[in-house]
């Protein structure tokens, strides 16, 4: 077995918690139980990922086996990685019976053409995904396994969640061996990113619990029950109508369920500076300049609480509350001059 | 003959006596003691079942007191209570009451005209800018997912919010219906909602219930219009599975337009009749219906 397969592989192990590695390579499926049995997953990883190796040596492992790994790995940990969102369009309107194997042949074959040295491989999971993991060489050297790009795509949809590697310079290639696998004819890239994979294909795919007015009942949450109860009942709240007025706008806004998950939404603003001429702050008329970037562990649920917290009017504005609808975090607001495709005019 | 001794004690406690003799006083002593601790340990025994039986009866009269200052608590709300009706009774007429279940009536009614809507797959909700509908989508008798759309009505008519999967061609169906005919336009939509529901049922019934006889992966996608998968007549894996393609060409519907059946080339002649029967049948009957006929 070739030596640099052994250390991807080994460095591979060292990166899974030591608790999962057992279960992760019975995914994987490439060890017998035997071997798997042989191996004392007790120890300490170093130890632990030694002993995988020389199994896997006995069974003549070969990079692509060991790429396999790396997929069910990144399944399993998507939040490490960066993931953006792309949109393909197409305009003919006949129905695509998509079928993997035409797929998987005309991703392969378009970019092999244009560099040989790369290691594709693919992986189907059950709610349609293709997971694809690429590792890039150049024409002269061997393609490197530790600067991989991922692309998640679900079938017959015009959406691709691309992770991409450090060499930035592949990624067009990469996205027009999609466009033609998928018989599609452009691609671009949405203003949309996140860690959380499961988060973006949710807003994407509209999976997220969306508030939709109708007369079917829907279970009332009575959070604010709990707490008077537990507070006694000689505690009158003085502001109660204003407290149920802010939760029922906020539920109106933001639904029931989780919201998805996001670490940031961006704001690059381009307005002029409105003062008095007399000021004179700027000679030239030129738009002030300004980003206003909000960072949280998860974005959506704080904003969801700002309003009951007291720390903001409900309801919220629109530039924050339109995040999840027009799945996008990155925003350019600029003056009411006209209809600029791709910025979001303020209200 | 045979008669015993009468009174044999007399040997015996003299018997005994010459025992206790024998073993001296330290004998006796121990014995003494021995009864001491009995009867110290049946004293403590009577003590502790005495001491139980007071707490019993503590707590026995606690009960009823408290009883009792229930049933008094209970007569006074139920004078309270009748009091008030008292009072209302004297105040209210025929009429108030009628009115009152008369509105509980309609508004029974028209909770349940509702859910027949709801039911019958289309129904909608007027909004402050136009219109909620919701589509819910069944196959079969079963009622599977409900999928939601804003429509907003100024300045003209088109889609503010939806729930509607990805893979559904909905701007192509928004395209051409919703500004000129709305009816046609949920219809159309319903009709491919509830066929993709449908393909995707049948679909999921066959993994789940005939999961034995499938050979591999089934390969989908999401549209569910191209199913790929190789099959066994039985439970048993025989030597030539059969590999079925079904082409969902129409998406209003939920039977495939195209199957291919075959078997594998080195399969004997007979097997091929079979396999173009299979072939009607999956064309004709829906996909977990054909199994398990």
């Amino acid at each position: 077995m070739d030596e640099t397969v052994a250390e991807y592989i080994r460095r591979t192990v060292l990166k899974i918690p030591r608790d999962e590695i057992k279960t992760m390579l019975q995914k994987w499926g490439f060890l017998s139980e035997t071997q798997l049995q042989t191996i004392n997953f007790h120890q300490m990883k170093d130890n632990i990922s030694q002993d995988v190796v020389q199994c896997c040596e006995e069974n003549s492992a070969s990079i692509k086996q060991a790429a396999v790994l790396d997929i069910i790995y990144n399944h399993s940990y998507p939040n490490k990685r960066m993931w953006s969102v792309y949109q393909m369009n197409k305009t003919e309107e006949e129905t695509d019976f998509f079928d993997l194997t035409d797929f998987r042949k005309k991703f392969k074959r378009h970019l092999r053409s244009a560099l040989k040295n790369v290691t594709i491989n693919f992986r189907e999971y059950e709610n349609n995904a293709i997971w694809i993991r690429i590792a890039w060489g150049t024409p002269y050297t061997k393609p490197n396994q530790y600067k991989t790009s991922y692309v998640v795509y679900h079938s017959q949809t015009p959406h691709a969640f691309i992770s991409p590697s450090v060499l930035k310079s592949n990624l067009p290639l990469l996205c027009q061996a999609l466009v033609v696998a998928s018989n599609y004819q452009d691609i671009h890239e949405m203003e949309l990113r996140s860690h959380s994979l499961n988060s973006l294909e949710d807003m994407v795919f509209k999976r997220y619990s969306q508030n939709f007015e109708t007369y079917c009942p829907r279970p009332l949450q009575e959070s604010t029950v709990a707490q008077e109860s537990a507070a006694g009942l000689r505690i009158v709240q003085e502001n109660i109508n204003e407290k149920e007025r802010i939760q029922r706008v906020n539920r109106d806004t933001f639904g029931d369920g989780p919201q998805p998950k996001l670490e940031f939404a961006e704001y690059k603003l381009e307005t002029m500076f409105t003062s008095d001429p007399k000021l004179e702050v700027l000679d030239k008329k030129e738009p002030f300049r300004c980003m206003v970037k909000f960072h949280s562990p998860h974005l959506l649920e704080s904003l969801k609480s700002l309003a009951p917290a007291g720390m903001a009017d409900a309801p919220l504005s629109p530039l924050l509350t339109c995040i999840p609808h027009k799945a996008r975090n990155y925003f350019k607001i600029r003056e009411k001059k006209g209809f600029f495709p791709g910025s979001f005019v303020s209200p | 003959g045979g008669l015993t001794p009468t009174c044999p004690l007399a040997g015996e406690w003299r018997g005994r006596m010459e025992e206790g003799k024998a073993h001296s006083l330290g004998g006796v002593f121990a014995h003494l003691e021995m009864l001491e601790a009995r009867a110290r340990e049946a004293a403590m025994k009577q003590a502790a079942a005495e001491q139980r039986k007071e707490q019993l009866a503590r707590l026995e009269a606690r009960v009823q007191e408290l009883r009792q200052q229930r049933d008094e608590l209970r007569a006074k709300v139920e004078l309270q209570e009748q009091g008030q009706l008292g009072k209302r009774g004297a105040m209210s007429d025929p009429a108030q009451h009628s009115a009152q279940a008369v509105l509980e009536w309609k508004i029974r009614k028209v909770k349940s005209t509702l859910q027949v809507f709801y039911l019958t797959g289309i129904s909608g909700k007027l909004t402050k800018q136009g219109v909620c509908f919701c589509i819910s989508t069944a196959y079969e008798g079963t009622y599977l997912d409900s999928y939601h759309l804003d429509l907003l009505t100024e300045p003209q008519v088109r889609i503010h919010h939806h729930s509607i999967p990805i893979f559904i061609p909905l701007e192509q169906i928004a395209k051409k219906y919703l500004q000129t005919d709305i009816r046609r336009f949920l219809s159309v939509l319903s009709d491919h909602l509830n066929a993709y529901v449908g393909r995707r049922y049948q679909a999921d019934q066959l993994q789940e219930h005939f999961s034995d006889q499938i050979e591999g992966t089934m390969q989908r996608n999401s549209l569910c219009n191209l199913l790929v998968f190789n099959y066994n007549t039985s439970s048993k894996s025989e030597t030539f599975p059969f590999n079925a393609r079904l082409l969902y060409g129409d998406l209003c519907c939920s039977l495939p337009t195209e199957v291919i059946v075959s078997s594998a080339s080195d399969a004997p002649a007979a097997l091929a009749e079979t396999a173009a029967a299979h072939s009607d049948l999956f064309r004709r009957l829906a996909l977990h219906k054909a199994f398990g006929s």
